[in-house]
């Protein structure tokens, strides 16, 4: 099998290009891989021989935090592109301009797959690590496509707050909450942009759903299934998925799991269906818990925050004294006191007591992920974290 | 700042009341979220700030704000200054 490190530049896409074009099955490594060589070199060891041939290898930290390998076939992604590509209404697009690490799938599938299937130009940045080169990159644009996480708008408007990019026609979010709140704030950066809200997982490699920006006004619609994918959910809203273009295996543990395609995989999420056939999601299924013998979603928590709140958001969970679970929302950057009265204001408004915060606290810079979502395990050690306001229970 | 400060910092948070909405003369039933977890929520709270623990009677029986500071000044908690 073969390794690769995941690309900082364009000039180092040699690598990965040389890569998808060998028979030999090969793994994207990121930066700052939980596995080392030696344990890519074990875990290869577990794939069947027919996946040994024509197939990439993604890692992903995976809902319990413990990494995984997820195996994804090359002509199932070049197919999903394809798909994408006519359901995002591409045709206009000519290059497409990475912000996110190529060892995220969101970015390999949607922007270096696709670039690669259907011959566009494929420009690898540093994304807001080098601002300066990503807004020479985004300046000089040309009908372009750009892929981002919900939590990389505000990094944007502060990195950019006098700039404006009209050659990114296409925006497409995924990954993380919709920044439906923030469309005025991503229309004046991209002002000739449509906007996309995608929705999927890993082991999906990685799309499920798809809506434009201006099809619902919630965060947690994510659209409608993509041809070829079938969604469904069972009693408790836990949603499972059934796709053409989806992972054939996963190893983790240390063990090897076919997916066939008639297998329903488990998405991780909540979610609802509704008359239409549209999606909506209801929160990350580990994440749904009972505090006083209600259920608490932190996705509705964040919902009502960003209808008070424009900054950085990001939300864990603790208990309180009682030793009831609760949710801990932080804010970043540090709020003045007007803001955190609207922000309780909302809680008030939108939420009962059950679904309130225990506290809310704010930091200088949110720690965030290669991702770019807000690294929740890394807050609790950030030393500028404060109590703005808390519950007294 | 005084004891009537203190109160009055406690309950915005408690209840969630803006400057506006806040008095003195604040009844249980003008507050939407003196509900049962507002009552245990208070109770802490007061013991928190003030150091006196409201008996499970005494907490539950509340009828508002003015409630709140004759229990505790008749355990010598003053609110005159």
């Amino acid at each position: 099998m073969i390794a690769v490190r995941e690309p900082h530049t364009t000039s180092d896409l040699s690598r990965l290009d040389e890569a998808w074009a060998a028979p030999e099955t090969f793994a994207i490594v990121p930066d700052k891989s939980p596995i080392d060589g030696d344990a890519l070199v074990s875990a290869a060891q577990l794939l069947p021989v027919e996946l040994r041939h024509d197939h990439f290898i993604m890692m992903t930290s995976g809902s319990t935090g413990e990494p995984k390998l997820v195996i994804g076939n090359r002509e199932r992604a070049a197919a999903l592109a394809r798909v994408l590509h006519a359901r995002q209404d591409s045709e206009a697009v000519r290059e497409t301009i990475a912000m996110l690490p190529l060892s995220y799938t969101f970015a390999f599938v949607n922007q270096w797959v696709w670039a690669r299937v259907l011959e566009r130009r494929f420009v690898q940045t540093g994304g807001l690590a080098n601002a300066s080169t990503l807004r020479a990159a985004l300046t000089s644009a040309r009908n372009a496509m750009v892929c981002l996480v919900g939590a990389q708008v505000p990094l944007l408007l502060d990195a950019f707050p006098d700039d404006a990019f009209p050659g990114v026609i296409r925006i497409h979010f995924a990954g993380g909450r919709f920044p439906q709140e923030r469309l005025g704030d991503v229309s004046r950066l991209f002002p000739c942009a449509d906007v996309f809200n995608n929705y999927g997982c890993a082991e999906a490699m990685p799309r499920l759903t798809i809506r434009r920006a201006s099809d619902a006004g919630v965060a947690e619609h994510v659209g409608w299934p993509l041809p070829g994918v079938e969604l469904r959910c069972d009693a408790a809203d836990a949603m499972f998925f059934r796709s053409a273009f989806g992972a054939v295996g996963v190893i983790e543990g240390g063990v090897f799991r076919s997916i066939s395609s008639e297998d329903w995989v488990a998405t991780g999420d909540l979610g609802q269906q509704s008359a239409d056939g549209a999606w909506r999601l209801l929160g990350r299924a580990g994440d749904v818990f009972k505090r006083h013998g209600e259920k608490v979603s932190p996705l509705v928590l964040l919902e009502a925050a960003t209808s008070a709140w424009r900054g950085g958001l990001a939300c864990y969970r603790d208990v309180d004294a009682f030793g009831e679970p609760g949710c801990v929302l932080t804010l970043s950057p540090p709020p003045d006191a007007d803001s955190v009265r609207r922000l309780l204001g909302a809680v008030r408004r939108h939420l009962r007591r059950a679904q309130w915060p225990l506290r809310i606290e704010c930091v200088d810079t949110m720690p965030l992920l290669p991702s770019g979502k807000p690294d929740v395990q890394a807050i609790g050690s950030a030393p500028s974290r404060r109590v703005l306001w808390k519950q007294y229970l | 700042m005084t004891n009537k400060d203190r109160l009055r910092a406690l309950l915005q948070d408690v209840f969630l009341l803006t400057d506006g909405e806040f008095r003195f003369d604040l009844k249980r039933e003008d507050v939407d979220t003196w509900d049962s977890f507002g009552v245990v929520s208070l109770a802490v709270g007061v013991q928190q700030t003030f150091g006196y623990h409201f008996t499970p009677e005494e907490a539950s029986g509340l009828t508002g704000v003015a409630d709140i500071i004759a229990v505790l000044e008749s355990h010598g908690i003053r609110f005159d200054d």
